[in-house]
């Protein structure tokens, strides 16, 4: 495995310097970008400290530019945990400019529910070193899906609209029969359907002002998500989310203030499932499995004093939360506080110092939750 | 109903400010590239440094950049017309 992704990368690396010698913008380009970080980070679990400096991550992504409508683009992520080099292959979609309010996409894709994995997760653009509760691993919200999509945005009257619809496999319900503690959750990055539905979801933006500096959207994705010829076959799943946007360089405050939020909700039907009841048998249980989650975050960056060293410090902080349904194995009450002190080194490349307290009950293993994380990271874009 | 709720205020939102002035439409249409450059790459991340990258590889980066922030065909050629007028 090891060798087949080192010869593609010298592969594409070649490619490159050959791409880039053709002086014809409408024929093929091809060029890598992507981001990377490395990091060090102290953790205190109810008393239990560890600390390590961590190899972090390096994400490039692969652009193909095959006509002035024709893009094909990729990213993988490589990070090493646990002793153990980890691939993924975050999305991987060509994508094609109908006209110029309209373009679709198919393959795999960051979907738009909300703004912050579509545009915010990248390390080198997240302003803390760690993602909000509900995203990522154990989270309640979509990251990626295989399918196709159909987006674009226009002006009406110096306000701006974007949009999207897309339809994908869809999210595949766990039912328990081989994790018993994760009955009711929902498994989103599926590259081949469970069921013969197929899911369907979108995301309406809308920018009010003429400066761009303000944006509110609505995301949705519904789907049936239980396996085909199972007693789940007929569990739907309502997703939605809020999410709102305002950056501006505000004068008298002598900088740029970014002020970011997103809710999220996820309302999955009632179904009955099944437990261990310690003497070889099985327990019926339900419950009304409905989760949300929460994130809101401000940085400021006085970017307007005359000092070069203090013009690039970044202040941010963030408070997010996550309520999982009551009566479920995974049941949890959790919420989190990040500060955040950056300094950037480029428009790219950023060296953030972070402290982040996580409180709440539930979770895996499930009591109390108290978490202590600090970290140093080192971002950047490529 | 929640959901209701907030979906009439958002209308409302919208009605009232596509119906204020019809000079804001021209406005927008009129800015120039390095303006629109400087408003939308920092809804997401720092404006990049036009020399960072030559004609060609902001020609990809263009239409990688237009369906990820969401520009609109207009907003897309001014921004990259720029960036590459100025790198």
């Amino acid at each position: 495995m090891k060798k087949i992704i080192t010869s593609l990368i010298m592969l594409v690396f070649v490619g490159n310097i050959y791409a880039q010698q053709d002086t014809n913008s409408n024929t093929t380009q091809f060029m890598i970008r992507g981001y990377g970080s490395a990091s060090y980070t102290s953790l205190n679990d109810e008393g239990t400290k560890e600390s390590s400096f961590n190899t972090g991550s390096f994400a490039p992504i692969f652009l193909f530019k095959m006509s002035s409508k024709l893009l094909f683009e990729a990213e993988m992520e490589f990070a090493y945990e646990n002793g153990e080099l980890e691939t993924v292959l975050e999305y991987a979609n060509v994508m094609y400019t109908l006209n110029d309010y309209m373009t679709v996409r198919a393959g795999k894709f960051l979907l738009p529910f909300g703004t912050f994995v579509e545009r915010l997760h990248p390390s080198w653009i997240n302003k803390l070193s760690t993602m909000p509760l509900g995203f990522g691993h154990d989270g309640i919200t979509p990251s990626s899906g295989i399918g196709i999509e159909l987006r674009g945005a226009f002006t009406i009257s110096g306000s701006k609209f974007n949009y999207s619809f897309y339809s994908t496999n869809g999210p595949t319900l766990n039912d328990g029969s081989e994790e018993p503690d994760e009955a009711g959750i929902l498994h989103f990055d599926n590259y081949e359907d469970n069921n013969k539905n197929k899911s369907f979801g979108g995301r309406i933006g809308f920018l009010p002002f003429t400066d761009s500096s303000t944006e509110i959207g609505f995301s949705f994705l519904n789907s049936k998500v239980g396996n085909t010829e199972s007693m789940y076959e007929d569990v739907k799943s309502k997703l939605f989310a809020y999410d709102f946007s305002f950056i501006k360089k505000i004068n008298p405050l002598g900088g740029i203030v970014d002020i970011k939020a997103q809710f999220n909700k996820s309302i999955v039907d009632d179904a009955e499932y099944f437990e261990p009841d310690g003497n070889g048998g099985f327990e019926e249980y339900t419950f009304e499995n409905t989760s949300d989650s929460f994130y809101t975050q401000i940085s400021y960056r006085p970017s307007m004093s005359e000092s070069n060293f203090i013009k690039n410090l970044e202040f941010v902080g963030r408070y997010s939360e996550l309520n999982t349904p009551e009566g479920a194995e995974w049941e949890s009450s959790i919420n989190q506080k990040t500060f955040g002190l950056n300094y950037w080194l480029s428009w790219r490349s950023a060296l953030k110092i972070n402290y982040q307290v996580t409180d709440g009950i539930g979770g895996h293993g499930g009591g109390l939750v108290d978490k202590k994380l600090f970290t140093i990271q080192w971002a950047f874009g490529l | 109903m929640k959901t209701l709720k907030i979906v009439a205020i958002i209308s409302l939102i919208i009605m009232w400010t596509t119906s204020c002035s019809p000079e804001r439409a021209s406005l927008v249409q009129a800015k120039p590239g390095v303006q629109l450059w400087g408003e939308n790459c920092m809804r997401c991340h720092n404006t990049p440094s036009p020399a960072d990258f030559n004609d060609l590889e902001w020609t990809t980066i263009e239409m990688h950049m237009r369906v990820r922030a969401n520009l609109t065909a207009n907003e897309s050629k001014k921004v990259f017309d720029f960036l590459k007028s100025a790198n």
